[in-house]
């Protein structure tokens, strides 16, 4: 029962399974697929023992199936595309430093001031809405930085132009709510330090 | 218990909702199917037959003091395209076998099986031919020592990620055209003062070390992730450390266009310091700090 917990247990039950089905390839025991599609067998089986593995085990298969099945791929390799001619060199783009060199210094300004803005409120022990509120904007600039390398990652413009142009202004609409939702939450309630320092007991 | 049964019952009843779930919406992130899982960890979309499914090949005239060892070699050739590529296994007796990968590989082919293909030359680690994918790691085959351990058993893919032409062989189009389009030669339009060599100082030229040794194998490259998903326009670790060379050398005068050339959102950035080039470098480089130095020089002058 253990393993439907813990998933290094999960992993390990999922593969012994698997390789066994893979190497008797033998069709599923009668009582195990029962047990499979009914679920009112599973909720069922109140003793804890032997008679459970049982049941669990096609179970498991089920939740690695879940978790680890290669059903559909997420972005499969295409044809290969050979721009030019083989000695030709690889397009070089326009230099923009804006998405360049400043992008990246301003990230990590970015990343680097939010240490001590993080510490500030603490370490002062005073509570100032202009701290509070730069330190909102940074963790909100931050994080829109963060998710849109990612996007810039496994969302290529080249392949998935239509999926990339949704993830870019979900994000869009997603740091404008966060950003409004913390404005609201400084304005109307106690604050961003405030709340951590309550929900800090340690 | 009551309550573990519960909590354990309801558990159930929610992963089977989900098990139920359309094919399409079950999907699968950095993990392989359960059966494959320890064998074949390569392809996604093209995975090999795994070895437990196809023919050893043994070696003949075997001697009765042999350390017979097992060899799983990716095959596909470009001649059958309908056949799935697979594992192929080979025996070789370690008593009549070198002590690198390569001389393991090169008796496979001169004594077991004419047709097994791969790109070597020098068989020093000098011309960076023999990149492939040793247990795991991407390596020169020439330098990659090979376990005397009987037990263990060799596998050996062609660089990860790469277009394969046939059995190890990659084809690095993309590799040599990109390593093209950062011009790897001295630039500069000023005549040195003697008007015979570009002389350069003996501190200026150990600024080159470490650099200049790169052999071009695409290990580092074909191991970085951020390459594997955008090798169309990220120039992967191999190229930037070459772009690096011409950056750090005192002869050149071309610096700010190279700069230029890096200086947008594909390039270079992409880089996120995984650190898996300077890992699987077989030279003993380090194109992660190379690719350091740059974003640095391009972002404080």
């Amino acid at each position: 029962m253990a393993s439907l917990i813990r998933p290094t247990l999960l992993r390990k039950q999922c593969l012994t399974v698997a390789a066994r089905r893979a190497f008797t390839k033998q069709a599923m025991p009668k009582s195990m697929a029962s047990n499979i599609y009914s679920q009112s067998t599973v909720t069922q089986s109140s003793p804890f023992g032997l008679s459970t593995l049982r049941i669990i085990q096609p179970t498991a298969l089920r939740v690695a199936g879940f978790h680890a099945s290669s059903r559909r791929l997420i972005l499969p390799a295409g044809p290969q595309v050979i721009d030019g001619t083989a000695n030709d060199p690889a397009p070089v783009p326009e230099p923009s430093p804006t998405h360049g060199s400043y992008h990246w210094a301003f990230e990590r300004l970015i990343s680097a001031a939010l240490i001590p803005l993080t510490i500030a409120p603490f370490a002062a022990g005073t509570l100032n809405p202009i701290t509070d509120a730069i330190l909102c904007a940074t963790i909100l600039i931050h994080s829109h930085i963060g998710f849109q390398a990612l996007i810039i990652d496994y969302l290529p413009n080249k392949r998935v132009p239509k999926t990339r142009a949704l993830f870019w202004w979900g994000l869009r609409a997603a740091t404008l709510t966060v950003g409004l939702g913390l404005y609201e939450f400084e304005t109307n309630d106690v604050g961003l330090t405030e709340a951590v320092k309550r929900i800090w007991t340690a | 218990m009551a309550a573990l049964r519960t909590y354990t019952s309801r558990l159930l009843a929610s992963t089977l909702r989900h098990a139920s779930r359309p094919a399409i919406a079950t999907r699968n992130y950095a993990t392989v199917e359960p059966i494959s899982a320890t064998a074949e960890a390569m392809s996604a979309t093209q995975p090999p037959v795994p070895p437990k499914k196809t023919s050893t090949i043994e070696e003949s005239g075997q001697s009765p003091e042999a350390r017979t060892k097992t060899f799983h070699i990716y095959r596909w050739s470009p001649d059958t395209p309908s056949e799935k590529p697979k594992m192929q296994s080979y025996t070789l007796d370690l008593n009549k076998t070198g002590p690198m990968m390569l001389d393991a590989l090169i008796r496979i082919k001169n004594e077991v099986d004419p047709t097994l293909t791969f790109r070597r030359s020098c068989r020093e680690g000098i011309c960076g031919s023999c990149a492939m994918n040793i247990d795991g790691v991407n390596t020169l085959a020439c330098l990659c020592r090979n376990p005397t351990d009987t037990s263990h058993e060799a596998r050996i893919y062609p660089l990860p990620h790469t277009y394969v032409v046939k059995d190890l062989v990659p084809d690095l189009t993309q590799f040599y055209k990109q390593y093209k389009s950062i011009k790897p030669y001295l630039q500069r339009e000023t005549k040195s003062e003697d008007g015979l060599e570009n002389r350069q100082s003996p501190a200026d030229r150990k600024k080159l070390d470490g650099l200049y040794e790169c052999i071009l194998c695409a290990c580092c490259s074909t191991s970085c992730p951020s390459y594997w998903w955008n090798s169309e326009e990220y120039l992967g670790p191999a190229v930037l450390l070459q772009s690096y060379r011409w950056l750090a050398d005192s002869r050149d005068e071309h610096k700010a266009e190279r700069k230029a050339m890096l200086d947008n959102s594909m390039s270079l950035y992409r880089c996120h310091t995984i650190l898996n080039c300077s890992r699987t470098c077989p030279k003993g480089l380090n194109p992660g700090k190379a690719i350091a130095e740059i974003k640095k020089t391009m972002a404080f002058t």
